[in-house]
Formats: structure tokens, C-alpha cells, sequence
């Protein structure tokens, strides 16, 4: 009898110990939910909350507008301004980005002297801040004291006000963010690369298939999806770059590297229009969706 | 086969060093260069007469041990958090089969694609809110925040690939779960751990929009945050001086970043592709 007993308890143990193991990956998961949940996905949800909100600092109260916020600022001249500047921006970097980061990838795949070194070296702009590189590139192409252009007054050619210059400008600081975001899709695609089969190469040669061949035809094909990919890290960072922009042209000069990210520094901090700025954080949103789904769908791996 | 006869793939590389070093180059240089130097034409790379002006300027400023201390503070301490919260949640991913699993999951990942500047509006709110704007304490929860998607996405996918054989043992002589991740896990992921711990400390150190957007005084800034403000303070730039700060907000990281380079890379490498 009295062993029944402890055979009990124990079974009453063993089941309030199975009951507190189910919970035990939800406390370990816990610390990290709270800050993930409670400052991304919150302000993420709450800034989308803000756009259907008028907030008004000259208001007692903040009515709820529906997409009114949304019209209002689609109307605005310099919104729609800023938008095109961004496009202009992101096709620019992404292009350039890609064609860099191809190139990069192939150059480290296919070198075998000093190929960690090298690869070391790719990195290094991912490590430097924005802010460092905005300030490297201003002074780069500074009119005065920019290398640039103390090499063309060298050559003997006339100086050029990159700075000053809209189409300039643009350039220069789709160079600096290209520069800053090159690296991380140059690994991506490295890792495409990498997982390739190299007897597939040899088969080819032996075939007969020329180099262009081989990268057109068997290369670019097989690693389509980590091409899909980095164009959308591209994307992503030039979409929302912020760092590299405000220290380095400011939007300027006038507005004309403007991009939306800075649009919405400028509307929240500088004008205090927070649900304006809360309308250009979804609109920013929505855009890196649809892009990603975009880019995945094109991207697609048929293999 | 015939690698050695196909020499093209120099030209890549050629153009990589070349774009990547030459910007930090030409700064660096230009750093070491007096005033006058700096406007002379044709530029030279090497400083004709070079001085450590600069660097003396910057390193005595006013203020300047203040952003230090800021940045390294607040990079040690969010870094250490978020690292920590990580491996934890990777061990309850990587470990344990629950029924929220996969929806917890992706709720912790998703937020890895919300681009930092984009928050800063709501987060400003927030912060507000509760009367932290302008404290470490705002700064270090959301630098936290930020980091832990890519932590955990790393981690639980090395913590996978280590065999649970040992923890087995170890449980069946009684290690607790605590014991099992401090002494088996934690052991065992190191180069992960380095991965995410210098990923981390790199993403705190340049921050820029958070603290741009959540601090108000001059004893608050890090030192990007500086760094941006230096353009504004000078009138006619001291451009020696700007250089020098930007190389001295660099190094330490660059520093980090040779010493464990391996790890880096090849984590870095993993976490790109998932």
C-alpha cells in the first residue's frame, strides 16, 4: 500500500515536471520577444497607426483621419519629388551595386592567391559607418580640397561642383551608398558561387563552351536565386539609406538628392509633421514589400 | 583545371582594391596633412609634410572622451544584452519542439528586414512617451532590439548543428537546462558567438539615426552622431581635423574586425544566404 503511495508521488512529479519542461522554451525565447516585440514590431505598428491619425501639435486632439494623410501628402509636389529622387537614387545604386558585386564575386571565387585577404578586404566598407563614408566621399569629391577634382585641375581640365550640381550630387551619392552596400551582396552572391558544382565548369570546357558561355549560360542561371537576392539587400539599403545621405549632401543642394528617407527625417523632426512622416515610413514600407515580393517571384530558382 | 591560364579575374580584383581602399586611403593620408597641404594640386597621396596636428586636435577636444565613452558604452552593454537574450532564444529554437514555435520565430526574424531610419518617427513617440528620450536606457533597449533578429537567425542555426548527443548525456547526470547552455553550448559556438557578438558591437558603434533621433544634449552623443555635427561647428571646415576624427571613429572597429576576421567572414557568409 505504502509503495502505491510513492509510486504516486512520483508519477505526480514526473507529470508536474513534464508540465514545466513545456514551458521552458517559452521563457528562454522570452527576453529576446519582449525587445523585439516591444520596440520593432511596436513602433512599426504604431507609426502605421500614426498615419491614419491627424497629429497635430496645435490640436488638443487626434482625430482619426482615415487615408486623408495619405492623399494629402500623394498631392504634395515635394513628396512626389522626393519619391522620383529616391527611384532615381535605388535604380542607380542597385544597378551599379549589382554590376560591382558580380564582378567582386567572380574576381574572389576564381583567385587562389591570397583569396582570404582579398576577401577580407571586400568587407571592410560594411564595417565603416554611414556617417564615415558620407564624410570620406564629401571630402572626395569636395571642390576645393576633393581629390577628384584636384586630379582634373591636374589634368588640366576645368573644376566641377559636384556638390553644387542636382545630377552630380546624385551621382555622388549613389557612389558613397554603392560603396557602403556593395560588400554584403558581394558575399551573398560569393555564396552562390561557392555551392556551384565545379566538374559542371569542366564538362562545359571539355564540351567546348566558351567563357561567355559558361557565365551566361550556366553561371548567372544556376545562382539566379542569390542574384534575386542581393538585388534585394540592394534595394532594401538604398530604399531606406539615411545614413550616407544627410551627411553627405543634406538633400541638398536645394532638394536635390532628397530622398524619401531624409523626406521623412525632415517632416517629423524639422517641420513636426509626425503623421506625414508616419504615411512616408509606410509608403517606405510598402515599397520594400512589394519590391521583395517582386524580386522573388522574377528570381525564382527554376532549377 | 587550366585555372593558372585564365588571368582575367584580375581585373575584378584589381578594381575591388582599388575602389574599396582608395576613399579610406585618400582620407587617412590627407589626415596626416597640414592645412595648407590639403588644397595643394596635384594631390599627393603620401602627406609632403606630414604632422600629427590633427589627431592632437581631435583627442584634446572638449567633449570628445565623452563620446568615446558613449559609444563604447553603449556598444558593449546593448551587444552584451542582445547576445545574450539571442542565445537563449536560439537554444529554445534549436532545441525544443513547442507548438508556437515556428510563429515565435518568424515573429523574431521578420523584424530583421525593417530598415533602422524608417522607426525613428514612432520610436521618437515612444520615448517620449515614457519620458526616456535623451537616456542611455532608450538607446541601449533599441539598439538591442535591432540586433537580435540576425543574433538569433545565426545562432539557432549553428546551435542545430551541434549534436545533442552531449547535452543528452549531461542531462541524464542531472545538468539542468541553465548548466547545458553554459557549459556545453556556449563552449561549443564560440566562432558563432564571436560572429554575432562583433556583428553586434559594429552595428552599435555606427549607429546613427537612433541616437540622431533620440538624444537632444552634447553629452549623449556617440560618435558618428559628433562626427555629423563637426561640419556645422567649424564655419570653414578643418578638413585634417574631420579626417582624423573619422579614422579614430573607425579603427577600433576595423581593429575588431582583423583580429577575428575569419569568423566574421565565414559567419557573415552563413547568415547571407538563409
Amino acid at each position: 500500500m505504502a509503495e502505491t503511495t510513492a509510486i504516486e508521488v512520483n508519477i505526480k512529479k514526473l507529470n508536474r515536471y513534464k508540465r514545466i519542461k513545456k514551458t521552458i522554451p517559452y521563457w528562454l525565447i522570452l527576453p529576446a520577444l519582449l525587445f523585439v516585440v516591444g520596440v520593432l514590431w511596436y513602433s512599426v505598428l504604431y507609426g502605421i497607426g500614426m498615419s491614419f491619425f491627424r497629429i497635430d501639435l496645435a490640436l488638443p486632439d487626434t482625430p482619426f483621419v482615415g487615408l486623408e494623410n495619405f492623399f494629402n501628402l500623394f498631392g504634395e509636389e515635394r513628396f512626389i519629388h522626393s519619391f522620383q529622387r529616391s527611384l532615381i537614387f535605388v535604380g542607380g545604386s542597385v544597378g551599379l551595386g549589382l554590376l560591382l558585386s558580380f564582378a567582386f564575386a567572380q574576381g574572389l571565387y576564381k583567385v587562389r592567391t591570397f583569396a582570404g585577404s582579398f576577401r577580407g578586404l571586400a568587407l571592410v566598407p560594411y564595417l565603416v559607418s554611414g556617417v564615415a563614408t558620407a564624410i570620406m566621399f564629401r571630402f572626395l569629391f569636395s571642390r576645393t580640397v576633393g581629390f577628384v577634382n584636384q586630379f582634373l585641375v591636374t589634368l588640366g581640365l576645368e573644376r566641377i561642383e559636384f556638390l553644387g550640381e542636382p545630377s552630380w550630387a546624385m551621382l555622388v551619392i549613389i557612389l558613397a551608398n554603392t560603396w557602403f552596400i556593395v560588400p554584403f551582396s558581394t558575399l551573398i552572391l560569393l555564396g552562390g558561387m561557392q555551392a556551384l558544382d565545379p566538374d559542371l565548369f569542366e564538362v562545359a570546357l571539355v564540351e567546348g563552351a566558351s567563357k561567355l558561355t559558361i557565365l551566361f549560360r550556366i553561371i548567372i542561371p544556376l545562382i539566379k536565386p542569390m542574384i534575386g537576392i542581393s538585388m534585394i539587400w540592394l534595394t532594401f539599403a538604398s530604399f531606406n539609406m539615411f545614413d550616407v545621405v544627410l551627411p553627405l549632401t543634406a538633400g541638398g543642394p536645394g532638394r536635390a538628392t532628397e530622398v524619401l528617407a531624409l523626406y521623412m527625417y525632415r517632416l517629423g523632426f524639422d517641420f513636426l509633421r509626425f503623421s506625414d512622416g508616419a504615411v512616408v515610413m509606410t509608403v517606405i514600407l510598402l515599397l520594400n514589400i512589394i519590391t521583395s515580393v517582386f524580386y522573388l517571384r522574377v528570381f525564382k530558382s527554376e532549377v | 583545371m587550366k585555372r593558372g591560364r585564365d588571368r582575367l579575374y584580375w581585373i575584378p580584383l584589381v578594381i575591388l582594391v582599388v575602389w574599396t581602399i582608395f576613399p579610406l586611403l585618400w582620407g587617412v593620408s590627407s589626415s596626416f596633412k597640414t592645412y595648407a597641404d590639403i588644397y595643394r594640386v596635384p594631390p599627393s597621396i603620401i602627406p609632403p609634410d606630414p604632422e600629427i596636428r590633427a589627431y592632437q586636435v581631435v583627442l584634446t577636444s572638449r567633449g570628445f572622451s565623452t563620446y568615446v565613452f558613449n559609444s563604447t558604452f553603449l556598444a558593449l552593454t546593448s551587444s552584451f544584452i542582445a547576445v545574450a537574450c539571442s542565445i537563449l532564444a536560439a537554444y529554445g529554437f534549436a532545441r525544443f519542439k513547442f507548438r508556437l514555435s515556428t510563429v515565435l520565430f518568424l515573429l523574431i526574424l521578420i523584424p530583421r528586414i525593417i530598415p533602422r531610419a524608417s522607426l525613428i518617427i514612432p520610436l521618437f513617440q515612444m520615448w517620449a512617451t515614457v519620458g526616456l528620450l535623451d537616456s542611455y536606457a532608450a538607446l541601449i533597449v533599441s539598439y538591442t532590439a535591432t540586433a537580435i533578429p540576425f543574433n538569433t537567425m545565426v545562432l539557432t542555426g549553428f546551435f542545430r548543428g551541434v549534436p545533442p548527443a552531449l547535452e543528452d548525456a549531461a542531462s541524464i547526470d542531472g545538468a539542468s537546462i541553465w548548466q547545458r547552455i553554459r557549459y556545453i553550448m556556449i563552449p561549443m559556438s564560440i566562432p558563432a558567438i564571436i560572429t554575432v557578438s562583433v556583428m553586434s558591437l559594429r552595428e552599435a558603434w555606427n549607429e546613427f539615426p537612433f541616437v540622431l533621433a533620440l538624444t537632444t544634449s552634447t553629452r549623449m552623443r556617440t560618435l558618428p552622431y559628433q562626427l555629423f555635427m563637426l561640419r556645422d561647428a567649424m564655419g570653414i571646415e578643418d578638413w585634417p581635423v574631420v579626417l582624423a576624427f573619422t579614422a579614430l571613429t573607425i579603427a577600433p572597429i576595423l581593429g575588431f574586425y582583423i583580429i577575428f576576421q575569419k569568423r566574421v567572414t565565414s559567419g557573415l557568409v552563413s547568415g547571407a544566404i538563409k
